[in-house]
């Protein structure tokens, strides 16, 4: 034993007998270890710091309305006419607006979506379920621009004439629209939160008799609720948030449904009154500041129905694992006696309503086939119950791939005579109108690749950070709230922030480097989520046997837990890609032009892009209908293309999972 | 091991492709590009941004301006008036464009900026093709906008078949130049009385000019650019039906046709080098030849 030295010291090593000065290779490895850590959690923290820096960017310039009008006012007041004398800036109705078309669009989505999840995880053969992922993800790619133009031209006419009313630019239309577009996500979030639940439990539930739909209904469906939460808290981001698409197709008149129920009568968003105001208003004015208060108001919203989803997904966790503690104990057993006469009150509730508001002749068959359900419920033999619920499942996952071919089959007819090798090689000339879309073409890929390559990083390391390195607490209770904040940040808001931030205050200018951070902040949240749920969905018994076999945590997380958590990761990136590649808003103020005569040199150069070209030539180059579609699908083309190689890589890395 | 082996060779090749594939779409581009050019060192570029309603008359006469100057690279993009000009005030574009005057807080913040008027535009009531209304009164389209006339029956003259004919009004958004000038301008229709609440936004021209295509009874207001055959613009008269005047470009260049508005470029102080001879470009004859084809109204 070395006693002149203080350091603690192995007395048997002869490394440290020779050599008493230096460290051993254990407390390297400790410090290793630490530095990662650290790194992890610098990569969490960017996400918190991206909420902060864009909050308090929209606080700042909404502050001038809210010391003029007063909250209250603000936030109460029925009239939006801001070009008015004096002018009147009250948000009520848009708010109501908000709320409605939102609700509308989940109602519409999520059971649509989890009978899809529910249809490709578990009931369809290996073919389809081949064919169905990589379409539904496709769904994910297509241009909000082209979601709109396809609500104004297609979806409001059918239901102009359908419904027999003077327009069709309604909240159903709206609905409808932000549900399709939402659908992608938590299709795709669910099947694979579904599909990772561990055999074992269904294998279980089988041997003791139940039937496949009674596993899936009380089996999969339950342990698999985090990533379906996940999945429809994603979505309901993506529809909250939406901007080009909404602002077309609901008509934009600021008044509320009257009765409220009226789901065919035009309403207006909060989103599109941001997305149609925005590049028109004088910086500076008190419509302006009007403009950003609506941003913090539609942030608070999310942050609202966020919490209330982590609630209720809680307290639906708790009760399932019987893990109550001392407050929850006592709502648990008052909740648990209270349960079925609320459910009589929930349901007479809704007979009333249906009564009410619907015409008899509606009124009288829907409450006899609630009525049957019910009646029939526990009366059914389990085998024709599983029918039933299959034929509801299989008619959902009909209906979503009926959506997609209606969407593309509009692109690709009136795409393909616009498709050439000129088209696609060329510049654009007489406004777009002739000529072709290379530089689009470029612009995008580089857009599309720098955002992915920011956002990846960052987020793979904050959700390692999340799930790895921390239990549930308030830190990562808070980290998890702005990332779902983040999330539910409308388009167009990215946008004005990476114009204040990127562009005027760091000086980027209108550059590339500019749109593909905003881009990047964008797909974070979508990013991070996905990678939490699939390593969440890694069991604990294998970090603990590696842990036990010796390895430091690094170790564990880069050889043990990453590997079956990449088809997830990959599943999240391909969303990713998707949305960065078509979205306008984000990059419309902060990195493209219109036309450029060279491409872009350096990433401080402007470029052009696909989705950006597309929303000039179709709202302001008339006589460009074809080179408009054609523009769509060289859009869808590439989104295509990248999807095929991100797709092939999650494949790979999933057959060597099964082993 | 060899699992391992073959996954990152997978990835490698992966990636390989896609770094080969961008390099080589680069590298093709660029030598297109500079083939038969002089070398980039001498290229003036200048950035042009600001309201969507200018855009193709900047656009269009860019390209002509570049044909015949090889050395010029004149950037644009659209992002509305108000961006156009906070952009041109902190000074990151060369020229911002608007269709609209100055507002009077930009006024202040930006007191440098010099107005420079390129065209003229004139805004056309439109209706269905399919109404068979062949003319109508100013007051009466302000009635329509503020809500006292609520079906087509109350036009003379207006008759949707096989509906009810219920009017459906379109409009542009609060912060547009074009709706600005429809609703207070002295020439313009409504001149004050704010529009009916359930009035429809669309912004653009291009979405107003589509649902008006398409929805049976509406009735809205476009640029003269935007009319085409999907759309019937209406004459107006004020006072006397026989003198009702066609939404044409020589109405509104001989001052028949009241309903029109400027459109402007904003330099941050007066335009030097590539800017200033952009700008003479369009307000020479070439230039405002280029501005009428694209359905605008020239200023000589």
């Amino acid at each position: 034993m070395d006693l002149n030295t203080g350091t603690k010291q192995d007395p048997l090593s002869p490394r440290t007998r020779r050599f008493p000065q230096t460290h051993t290779t254990a407390q390297l490895r400790e410090r290793k270890e630490k530095a990662i850590k650290t790194v992890w959690f610098l990569t969490a923290l960017s996400a918190i710091l991206a909420i902060l820096f864009i909050l308090l960017f929209l606080l700042r310039d909404s502050l001038p309305i809210f010391q003029q009008v007063g909250i209250e006012q603000f936030l109460s007041g029925t009239t939006w006419y801001p070009s008015g004398s004096p002018p009147e800036y009250g948000i009520f109705v848009l708010i109501v607006g908000t709320v409605l078309v939102t609700l509308g669009a989940m109602v519409f989505a999520v059971p649509l979506s989890i009978g899809c999840a529910i249809y490709i995880a578990e009931l369809a053969p290996l073919w389809a379920k081949n064919i169905l992922k990589p379409a539904i993800e496709l769904l994910a790619g297509i241009p909000s621009v082209v979601y709109g133009f396809f609500g104004l031209i297609v979806l409001t006419d059918v239901i102009r004439t359908t419904f027999d009313i003077p327009t069709g630019e309604t909240w159903l239309a709206g609905s409808i629209l932000l549900g399709i577009m939402a659908l992608p996500t938590i299709i795709s979030i669910s099947e694979d939160a579904i599909s990772m639940v561990p055999k074992e439990y269904k294998e279980g539930s089988l041997a003791i008799g139940a039937t496949r739909w009674q596993t899936i209904s009380q089996v999969l469906i339950p342990s698999a609720l985090s990533g379906i939460t996940a999945a429809v808290i994603l979505g309901f981001g993506r529809a909250i948030g939406e901007t080009m698409a909404v602002l077309m197709v609901t008509g934009n008149a600021a008044i509320i449904p009257d009765p409220i129920w009226n789901i065919l009568s035009p309403v207006r968003t909060l989103t599109g009154t941001l997305g149609i105001e925005m590049g028109e208003v004088a910086v500076g004015s008190d419509h302006y500041a009007a403009l950003f208060g609506l941003a913090v108001v539609l942030l608070a919203i999310t942050l609202i129905i966020n919490t209330v989803a982590v609630v209720i997904l809680t307290n639906i966790r708790q009760r399932q694992a019987g893990s109550y503690s001392g407050k929850g104990a006592i709502m648990q057993n008052l909740t648990g006696r209270l349960r079925r006469p609320l459910i009589i009150c929930g349901l007479l509730s809704v007979v009333t309503a249906i009564i009410v508001i619907a015409p008899l002749t509606i009124a009288l068959p829907v409450l006899v086939v609630l009525g049957a359900a019910y009646f029939f419920k526990d009366r059914l033999k389990p085998h024709t119950s599983e029918q039933v619920a299959f034929c509801f499942i299989t008619a959902a996952a009909i209906i979503v791939v009926l959506i997609l071919v209606i969407l593309l089959q509009d692109i690709v007819i009136h795409g393909l005579p616009a498709l050439s090798w000129e088209f696609l090689t060329q510049s654009p000339k007489d406004l777009g109108r002739a000529g072709g879309i290379f530089p689009a073409i470029v612009g995008t890929l580089y857009l599309v690749f720098g955002a992915i390559l920011f956002a990846l990083p960052f987020g793979v390391g904050a959700a390692i950070y999340l799930i790895e390195y921390t239990k549930e607490g308030n830190v990562t209770r808070i980290i998890r709230t702005t990332v779902d904040l983040l999330n539910g940040t409308p388009s167009i808001v990215f946008g004005l922030f990476g114009l204040a931030f990127l562009v005027y205050f760091l000086k980027f200018g209108v550059s590339l480097i500019a749109g593909q951070i905003t881009l990047g902040l964008m797909v974070l949240p979508t990013i991070i989520r996905a990678t939490e749920e699939s390593l969440k969905n890694i069991p604990q018994s294998l970090r603990e046997g590696s842990l036990a076999l010796g390895a430091t945590r690094w170790q564990t997380i880069y050889r043990v837990v990453l590997p079956p958590a990449i088809p997830g990761i990959m599943t999240g990136t391909i969303l990713s890609l998707g949305r960065a590649a078509g979205e306008t808003a984000p990059i419309m103020f902060t990195a493209v032009v219109f036309s450029q005569r060279y491409l872009p040199s350096s990433l401080t150069d402007p470029v052009m892009a696909l989705p950006y070209h597309l929303y000039i030539l179709a709202t302001n180059v008339p006589g460009s209908s074809t080179n408009k579609y054609g523009t769509a699908l060289v859009l869808l083309l590439l989104v295509i293309g990248i999807y095929a190689v991100a797709i092939m890589m999650r494949s790979h890395f999933q057959k060597k999972l099964r082993g | 091991m060899n699992s391992k082996l073959s996954t990152s060779l997978f990835v490698t090749l992966g990636l390989l492709v896609l770094l080969i594939g961008a390099m080589a779409v680069a590298g093709c581009t660029d030598n297109a590009k500079k083939t038969g050019e002089l070398p980039p060192l001498q290229k003036q570029s200048i950035k042009v941004s600001g309201s969507t309603t200018v855009l193709p008359i900047a656009q269009k006469a860019a390209e002509a301006y570049m044909a015949t100057h090889p050395n010029a690279d004149i950037q644009i993009s659209g992002g509305g008036s108000g961006v156009g000009v906070q952009q041109i005030g902190e000074k990151t574009v060369d020229i911002g464009m608007s269709s609209r005057d100055l507002k009077a807080t930009e006024n202040t913040k930006y007191p440098d900026l010099i107005k420079h008027i390129v065209a003229k535009d004139g805004i056309a009531i439109v209706v269905n093709p399919k109404n068979e209304i062949k003319g109508i009164q100013a007051a009466a389209v302000a009635d329509i906008y503020a809500g006292k006339i609520t079906s087509w029956t109350q036009v003379p003259g207006a008759h949707m078949p096989d509906t009810n004919n219920q009017i459906v009004v379109i409009g542009r958004d609060s912060a547009s130049g074009t709706r600005e000038f429809f609703d207070t301008h002295a020439n313009g229709i409504l001149k004050g009385t704010p529009p009916t609440k359930s009035m429809l936004e669309k912004n653009s021209n291009g979405a107003v000019t589509q649902t008006i295509a398409q929805t049976p009874g509406a009735i809205g207001y476009v640029s003269i650019g935007f009319v085409d055959k999907s759309v019937k613009a209406l004459p107006i008269w004020w006072n006397d039906p026989s003198k009702a005047v066609e939404p044409t470009k020589e109405n509104v260049l001989s001052g028949a046709y009241p309903i029109n508005r400027e459109l402007f470029m904003f330099t941050n102080g007066q335009p030097t080098g590539l800017a200033k001879d952009y700008i003479d470009f369009i307000l020479s004859p070439d230039g405002q030849k280029i501005a009428v084809s694209e359905g605008y109204v020239s200023l000589i």
